[in-house]
């Protein structure tokens, strides 16, 4: 693949992950937001395979399959266990009302294509529009764990965040060593496990969830 | 500017569309249909329903005025003029201009505002209750809409839809850049919006109050009625021949003579029935979202649009 290509599918699988950004900020039911969460995971997955192929390091390789194996169907197979089990009320209500978040989002977006194109020479060395894509996701992940109540569509946005970092650490530096990328691959697998577990005592012991853990007085 | 595409290939072309449109909405019923494994009505129901309305007399309510009887005819022709707007055999700007995708849009909204003011002149209440709720989403939808057209036009230079469709030419998928990804995502949201479909409006309901298009033609009836209804048949294909001038080839471009042609309807037809298809899915995988969740569904196709056309700028 030549460079000119690798850079248009950067480019356009950049947009498709801001889609699901939106999708994620957006999401009405908790299950949409985990759906488009793996959906984003696998577009990440993508994305590595398309790295691995242009630049020829097997790591890459390697990386995208075990973003595929863990993060498109592991976690959001245990977010899906953890939220039949809880058996809680589907629908999300965010802390302010979701057509702010989304302008929010737009700010984000914007804001973040202006702040690398002030980057010049630096920012052409990265591939297509990586940069400011992984800005945004992580940003809006961010976003999204600071408007939500529960601690699940809080753990999506954690994910989301990850997968913005993951990606914008893949498209500068053209595959981290293979070591780091599966400390971090685990970091995340071990932040699930803990989460879904916590969330899953909470539940069971004091039946409250982490908006109501504001009103603790010490 | 001189376009290919002669006044009489246009005019040609809006008759398909009109002709055309019942069809189209046979079809996504029939598909809806196979889909919850019913039998379902034949595609040509709609045409059987339209000939069933015309042959009927008209009654209508006392309290309303001279501008009711005549509603469904304006409705009709707003929207028969938007169809003249959308390439279908041929891609390329018409010999006489007739006017570009804002002009379309705003046909469309014009026989949205019509429609709505004959409601309420009815002065039935499902009436008055339609209108308000079609009012209220209509500001959603068309803006976005607008957003999709402009980040399509930027790149084109020209807002006039036969040269947009002929500036896109051939290209497939691969040949796309970001901003068309995300334009086509916002389009793909708007589009049941646009088409009174579900998740926004249910088609299929009469009395029920959730109901946004059917309630405003609840008061008209014989061939008003029909009229009216060609007419949301017709917004419907007006709306489909938009996505597909805007985002997918519209046929051979220098495509002289019948064979081009036949080969630009065959493409038209595989298109519309894409998107048909992709509605009868939607239809039937949705339930309708409640009224408030509207802005919140429709702003997704807000921030998209709006994202594609920053993605072309910045």
């Amino acid at each position: 693949m030549s460079a000119e290509t690798v850079h248009t599918v950067i480019d356009d699988l950049g947009a498709l992950l801001l889609f699901t950004m939106i999708l994620i900020v957006a999401a009405s039911q908790i299950y949409r937001a985990i759906y488009a969460v793996a959906a984003q995971s696998f577009l990440i997955a993508v994305a590595g395979a398309v790295l691995a192929a242009s630049t020829g390091n097997a790591d890459l390789w390697v990386i995208a399959g075990v973003t595929l194996a863990v993060k498109a169907v592991v976690l959001p197979w245990v977010l899906h266990r953890v939220v039949q089990r809880m058996n809680v009320r589907r629908e999300v209500e965010p802390v302010i009302p979701v057509a702010a978040t989304l302008a929010l989002t737009v700010v984000v977006v914007v804001m973040s294509f202006q702040l690398s194109a002030t980057l010049g020479a630096v920012g052409r060395a990265i591939t297509g529009n990586a940069l400011p894509v992984g800005i945004a996701l992580t940003l809006l992940g961010v976003l999204v764990m600071a408007t939500q109540r529960t601690a699940l569509t809080q753990m999506v946005g954690l994910f989301a965040s990850e997968n913005g970092i993951f990606f914008t650490a893949m498209a500068v530096t053209q595959g981290m060593p293979l070591i780091i990328e599966i400390g971090v691959i685990l970091d995340v697998i071990l932040a699930a496990l803990v989460m879904a577990i916590m969330v899953l005592r909470v539940r069971s012991t004091v039946d409250a969830d982490i908006a109501d853990l504001d009103e603790l007085r010490g | 500017m001189t376009g290919n595409r002669p006044l009489t290939l246009v005019l040609l072309e809006m008759t398909l569309l009109l002709l055309l449109g019942p069809l189209v909405t046979g079809t996504i019923q029939k598909l809806k249909a196979r889909l919850q494994c019913r039998q379902g009505a034949g595609v040509l129901q709609p045409y059987r329903d339209l000939a069933k309305l015309l042959r009927k007399g008209t009654v209508q309510a006392d309290t309303a005025s001279g501008l009711f009887r005549s509603v469904p005819v304006l409705v009709l022709a707003a929207t028969a003029a938007g169809a003249a707007l959308v390439p279908v055999l041929r891609a390329g700007p018409p010999a006489v201009p007739l006017g570009d995708a804002v002009m379309l849009l705003g046909l469309l909204a014009l026989a949205r505002f019509l429609t709505a003011v004959g409601a309420l002149d009815a002065g039935g209440a499902f009436g008055g209750m339609g209108a308000s709720r079609e009012m209220t989403v209509a500001p959603l939808v068309e803006p976005a809409l607008m957003l999709v057209v402009f980040s399509t036009a930027v790149v084109a230079g020209t807002t006039e839809l036969g040269a947009l469709a002929a500036h896109r030419g051939t290209s497939w998928f691969p040949a796309w850049r970001a901003a068309d990804f995300l334009g086509l995502a916002a389009m793909l949201v708007l589009l049941p919006a646009e088409t009174g479909r579900i998740p926004v409006d249910n088609p299929d309901t009469h009395l029920e109050l959730t109901m946004l298009h059917e309630g405003m033609l609840l008061e008209h009836s014989g061939p008003g009625l029909a009229c009216m209804v060609l007419a949301s048949h017709t917004r419907q294909i007006v709306t489909l021949g938009l996505v597909s001038a805007l985002f997918f080839p519209v046929g051979p471009v220098d495509g002289a003579g019948v064979p081009g042609l036949l080969l630009g309807a065959g493409a038209f037809a595989a298109k519309l029935l894409v998107l048909a298809t992709f509605l009868a899915l939607v239809e039937s995988s949705y339930a309708k979202l409640r009224f408030f969740r509207l802005p919140q569904y429709l702003g997704v196709g807000f921030v998209c649009a709006l994202l594609a056309l920053g993605l072309r700028i910045l």
